[in-house]
Parts: structure tokens; C-alpha cells; sequence
């Protein structure tokens, strides 16, 4: 599902210091896999993140992503796999204030062939979420964990195969990124692929896999006891 | 992208955007409205000058004999039958029209009823003759012909003298103003050979009425025009000259004939009197001169209009960057963003082009009626000062469209540029 090889991303900072972030990193993900990418900060996990999900393009290496070689696709190429393949959460949730949160969902739907039945379909989701009664509500009066619920709906209006997620319970509280969790748990069961990004060792914990990340390497792998399980 | 999406994004954004978005259409608004405003006035006088002050028909060539000639000895310059003859040869000519002065001053002394009121007056009187040909659509059929002996003769009188009076010398003698209608019919008495400045020529005072048919364009400015024969027959009664013409008016087959005609005719040692043609162009050019430096001004005002929704637009896109991340991160290609940030423009440039077309259109209509109410009657004061043919309003809006969209230019490629990856990072 996701295979990554020999990732170089490397800039230079303001002193003119060649700064690696991704170092010859290499990884597969299989389909319907849960995989936590762990690591301190500056390690690279967000810029792995950007790259497997087409936003970041400046990078040496190969991507493939549900069957999409992302290295070299053109810029409206790039465009419709992100609006097909991979959705995106992330931890500062990134909607937009002035849209409700049914117009925050139905955002890929602009960019993208779907036409029939898009704002039924965005409706579902965020019955799905929990969120149906809101979804005239504007971000401004959603709680955090409401934000981060109407961004995994917007996530998956596409009927993307990978969901990647960057932090996304980093700004939720114990109990609302439980109950985030918890919904990744239910996606990751009804197949989807999740790739998340997180210092959160709950998450870490219900993940197949875990992958350590290090100065821009992969430096650990390993399978935590909850896999797969309740949390 | 679908047009549908881009409209409803365009319409989010635009609703987010209120006050910005006023002040850009606003300041597109005045440079179209001073723009169409001044082009609709500068076109509006010009076509008084052109239709009205100094008709001139594009096909006509008025030729007159040369005031130096040597043509007497070399046998040209002379407008006699012969020479109308060549005229009428020449490439290009369709028509040719004989015109000839009644050679002998004339004077007209009325006293009597002049439309209701009483009036007493003499004046000199000019009179020409021209053929009928030359007024055919300016009289009744066969109303402008050399009258019987005892009948009045048939004359024409200028539109353009008929405005002048109708706008100074009726106001200023509480005369009835006139129609061209309904001058027809009115006859006044003209004694050929009498004057009250001029030496009469030697030969009789001939008495006579001249019964006007109708008004024409074509008609003599400072006098009255009357059928060609009739001026031959009071030119023969009076031992003038009747064997020449005092000028000749060629029609040409199109507009575009006439300056190869012109030259043919000079060749020929004739002059062409377009002296009115001439005045025209030099008003004409004026008024071109003075609107288009208006329009300049104009234009400039949509330049810092341009500018103006430049800056917005390029604080709004720095403003939404992460907004524009997010459209990248749901799909959303460099150029879908910058057609968004486009049809963002081109909505302010159609509204503000629109705003300020009506609002040139509606103060032109402000101007007329102000003009009509307050401005006193003067020769050849138009019913509207302005002209607004379609490709000015349609200019209007697409000037609108176009100051927009130079002005969100840069800052749609900037916004085009997004690093998503930076925007969304953290």
C-alpha cells in the first residue's frame, strides 16, 4: 500500500548549515495496516508524512502510494491523488472558520469528480462522527474533539484507502483524543490504511506497528502488545 | 475544477471578504464610470459636431472654380459645360451636381403676418441654384422645379439656419420658433438685382416670391437655394453670366473613392471647398484631443484600482495561506488556486465594471436633464450631450474585468505558489 525508498530530504537552514531531514529512509506499509510513527521532534515524522502524502515534492527517493508512483507526477497529477488516494488529519484540525462544518466536509468535493448526492454523503460522515446534529455549526462553536471529528470526516469524503494523520490528538485533552482513537480503531477495522504520526502513547499503543524515526533514519520497528486491540 | 465549485468558493470567499471586495469593485467603479462618462461625452459632442454644426456626407466633393486661374489661357479652371462633362467622366463619380449663384444682389423686404406674429424686416438675400437631384429627399417630388411665369419661386433653407434662428433670433424677438414642416408653404418677397449694401448689377429689378418647399442640409447656410434652372433664367433676364457654374458637387461611389478624386479634380486646376470639412476635423480633433486625454485619466484610475485590489488581494492570500494549504491537501492543483484567486478578481472587475457603467450611464442622464432644465437655447444644443454605443458599455465592463484581473495577476501566481507542506506544518 504505501513503499517508500531511500528518502532524502535535506535543506539548508538560515547559517547556511545543510540540515538532513530525511536521511535514506525506507518503508512499507501494508494494506489495511495501523502504523505509528514515533519519534522527538525534528526527527522527520511530519516530513515523512508530507511526502507519502503528496504535499511535499521536494525530495530524492521513490514513492508509491495505493498504487500511485507520486516521484515525478506533475503538479494536477499530484493534486488528484491527494483528492482520491490519501486523506489527511491533522493536529491543529485546519478547517476553515467561516464554513460550517458540512461545508468543511464537503471541501474535496470541489476538487474532485464526485458530483451526485456530495452533500448527502457529507451528511453521513458526519453522522458517522457523531456530528450530524452540528453540521451547520462553524468551527468557532465546535469543541476540539468536535474540530478533529468534522477533519476525519473531511478526510474520508473522498473514500480515500490511506489516512494520514499528523499529531492528531495533539491538541485534544485525554478524554476527547480517547474518543479519537477509538475512531481510528473502528477505521482501521473496516480496512483503511492509517499512518499516524503521534506522541501520543495510546495510539501508539493500538497500532499494528510502531516505527521509530531518528535524525531522518528509521531507527526501531515494533508490534505493541494492544495491536489491533480496544482500547 | 467545475465552473460550479469555483463559483461557490469565489462566493465564500468573497462573503468572507466584504469590505475589501467593496472598496476594490469601488475603485474599479469610478475609473470604468469616469472612463464610459467622458468617452460618452467626447462621443456624444463629437456627433453634433459631425451630424449637426458641420454635416458632412463622406461621398460628397463640392468643386469650385480656382480664385487664381490661368485657365481663361490654357483652357482649364473654367466650370463650364464642358469641364462638368469631364467631371462627370472621371473614375469613381456617380452623380454630378451643377450648382450656380444668381450673379446680382437680392433683397427681401416683409412686412406681414409671420406665423401669428407681425413682422417687418428687409434683408440681402444670396441665392443659389442647384439641381434638384441634390435635395430630392429634403422636398416633395417635383415641388423643386422652375416655376411657371408669375408662380413663386421654390426655395430651400438650411437646417443649420433654421437652429439659429430657432435658438437666438426667435428668443431675442419673440418669434415663434419653426419646424422644418412647417415652414413649407411660407413665401416672402425677393426683388433680384436690389440691395440694401450691395451695387446692383446693370439690368431690371426683377420682383418676386419665393415659396419655401422644404429645409435641407444641403440647402445655403446664409441664404436660399433655389432650382438651377430657375438661377440660370433670372441670370440671363439680369445679362449675367450663365454659361459657367459656381461650383459643382460630385458624389463619389464610396467614401473611400473620394481622396483619388479629390487629387483628379485638382489635376484638372479646380479647387474643392472643404472648408467645412476641414472646420469638422479641426473641432472634431479637438474634441478627440480633449476626451482622450480624459480617457487617459480615466484609464489611470484603473490602474490604482488595479493596484488596490493587487494589495488586497495579496494581504488576503497571505492572510488564508493555510486556508489555501487545506484546498491542496483535499486536492486542490496550483492552478485550481490560482483560478480561484482569478475568479475572485474578475467577479470584483465585472461588479465594479457594471457599477460604474450605470453609473456613467445614470449621470449622463442626470447631466441631460440638467442641461434641458437650466442650460439657456443655443444654436445647435443636442436633446443629449452624450453617446453611448454598445462597445463603450460592453468596453466599460471588460475594462473592469481586465484592471481586475492585471491586478490579482501576482498575487494569484503567489497564491499558487503555496507550500502546502509549510502552511500546514505544526
Amino acid at each position: 500500500m504505501i513503499r517508500a525508498r531511500e528518502l532524502v530530504k535535506q535543506y539548508r537552514d538560515g547559517d547556511g548549515t545543510e540540515v538532513r531531514v530525511l536521511d535514506g529512509l525506507s518503508l512499507d506499509v501494508e494494506d489495511g495496516e495501523f502504523v505509528a510513527v514515533v519519534g522527538p521532534s525534528g526527527s522527520g515524522k511530519s516530513t515523512l508524512l508530507h511526502v507519502l502524502g503528496g504535499l511535499d515534492v521536494h525530495y530524492q527517493g521513490e514513492v508509491e502510494v495505493a498504487g500511485v508512483k507520486l516521484s515525478g507526477l506533475k503538479d494536477k497529477a499530484l493534486a488528484r491523488f491527494r483528492n482520491q488516494h490519501v486523506g489527511f488529519v491533522f493536529q491543529s484540525f485546519h478547517l476553515i472558520p467561516n464554513l460550517s462544518a458540512v461545508e468543511n466536509v464537503l471541501m474535496p468535493s470541489h476538487f474532485g469528480p464526485l458530483t451526485a448526492d456530495v452533500r448527502k454523503r457529507a451528511e453521513a460522515l458526519l453522522d458517522r462522527v457523531g456530528l450530524l446534529s452540528k453540521k451547520d455549526r462553524t468551527p468557532v462553536r465546535l469543541s476540539g474533539g468536535e474540530r478533529q471529528r468534522v477533519a476525519i470526516a473531511r478526510a474520508l469524503f473522498t473514500g480515500p484507502r490511506v489516512l494520514l494523520c499528523d499529531e492528531p490528538t495533539g491538541n485534544l485533552d485525554a478524554a476527547t483524543g480517547a474518543g479519537v482513537i477509538s475512531l481510528f480503531q473502528e477505521l482501521h477495522r473496516e480496512g483503511l490504511t492509517l499512518l499516524a504520526v503521534t506522541h501520543e502513547e495510546r495510539m501508539s499503543a493500538v497500532a499494528k506497528r510502531v516505527l521509530r524515526l531518528k535524525e531522518g533514519r528509521l531507527v526501531e520497528e515494533s508490534r505493541p502488545a494492544l495491536a489491533g486491540g480496544v482500547s | 475544477m467545475r465552473l460550479v465549485a469555483l463559483s461557490r468558493l469565489v462566493r465564500l470567499s468573497l462573503a468572507r471578504e466584504r469590505r475589501g471586495a467593496f472598496f476594490s469593485i469601488f475603485g474599479v467603479a469610478m475609473g470604468v464610470g469616469a472612463l464610459v462618462f467622458f468617452l460618452g461625452l467626447g462621443l456624444g459632442v463629437g456627433r453634433v459636431i459631425r451630424e449637426r454644426i458641420f454635416p458632412t456626407d463622406a461621398k460628397l466633393v463640392d468643386v469650385v472654380p480656382p480664385s487664381v486661374s490661368l485657365g481663361s489661357f490654357l483652357g482649364g479652371g473654367k466650370l463650364d459645360a464642358v469641364m462638368v462633362e469631364r467631371l462627370g467622366a472621371l473614375p469613381d463619380v456617380e452623380k454630378v451636381y451643377r450648382k450656380m449663384s444668381v450673379r446680382a444682389p437680392a433683397a427681401s423686404r416683409y412686412d406681414g403676418d409671420f406665423f401669428g406674429r407681425r413682422l417687418r424686416m428687409g434683408v440681402d438675400v444670396l441665392a443659389v441654384g442647384v439641381e434638384p437631384g441634390l435635395v430630392e429627399g429634403d422636398v416633395e417630388p417635383g415641388s423643386f422645379v422652375d416655376p411657371a411665369p408669375g408662380e413663386p419661386i421654390p426655395g430651400i433653407v438650411s437646417t443649420r439656419l433654421l437652429e439659429i434662428y430657432n435658438s437666438t433670433f426667435a428668443p431675442a424677438r419673440k418669434l415663434p420658433r419653426l419646424g422644418p414642416g412647417m415652414i413649407v408653404g411660407f413665401t416672402f418677397p425677393v426683388d433680384f438685382n436690389r440691395s440694401y449694401v450691395a451695387a446692383p448689377v446693370a439690368g431690371p429689378v426683377i420682383q418676386s416670391h419665393v415659396q419655401v418647399v422644404g429645409a435641407s442640409e444641403r440647402g445655403l447656410l446664409a441664404g436660399v437655394t433655389i432650382p438651377l434652372e430657375t438661377a440660370i433664367r433670372l441670370n440671363r433676364e439680369l445679362g449675367q453670366d450663365t454659361e459657367t457654374y459656381s461650383g459643382v458637387t460630385l458624389v463619389a461611389t464610396s467614401p473611400a473613392a473620394v481622396p483619388a478624386l479629390v487629387a483628379a479634380v485638382k489635376d484638372m486646376g479646380l479647387e474643392i471647398d472643404d472648408q467645412e470639412r476641414r472646420l469638422a476635423e479641426n473641432v472634431g480633433a479637438a474634441v478627440a484631443l480633449t476626451t482622450s486625454a480624459l480617457a487617459l485619466l480615466s484609464i489611470l484610475i484603473c490602474v490604482l484600482a488595479a493596484v488596490n485590489i493587487a494589495h488586497a488581494l495579496s494581504a488576503s492570500v497571505r492572510a488564508r495561506a493555510r486556508e489555501i494549504g487545506v484546498m491542496q491537501a483535499v486536492g486542490a492543483s496550483r492552478a485550481d488556486v490560482r483560478n480561484i484567486v482569478l475568479a475572485e478578481a474578475a467577479v470584483v472587475g465585472v461588479l465594479g465594471g457594471l457599477a460604474g457603467t450605470v453609473a456613467a450611464l445614470l449621470l449622463a442622464l442626470a447631466v441631460d436633464r440638467l442641461a434641458t432644465g437650466y442650460l439657456p437655447q443655443f444654436p445647435f444644443k443636442p436633446e443629449s450631450f452624450f453617446s453611448f454605443p454598445w462597445a463603450v458599455v460592453v468596453g466599460g465592463v471588460a475594462l473592469g474585468l481586465l484592471a481586475a484581473l492585471a491586478g490579482a495577476w501576482f498575487p494569484s501566481h503567489r497564491a499558487a505558489a503555496t507550500d502546502p507542506a509549510r502552511t500546514l506544518a505544526g
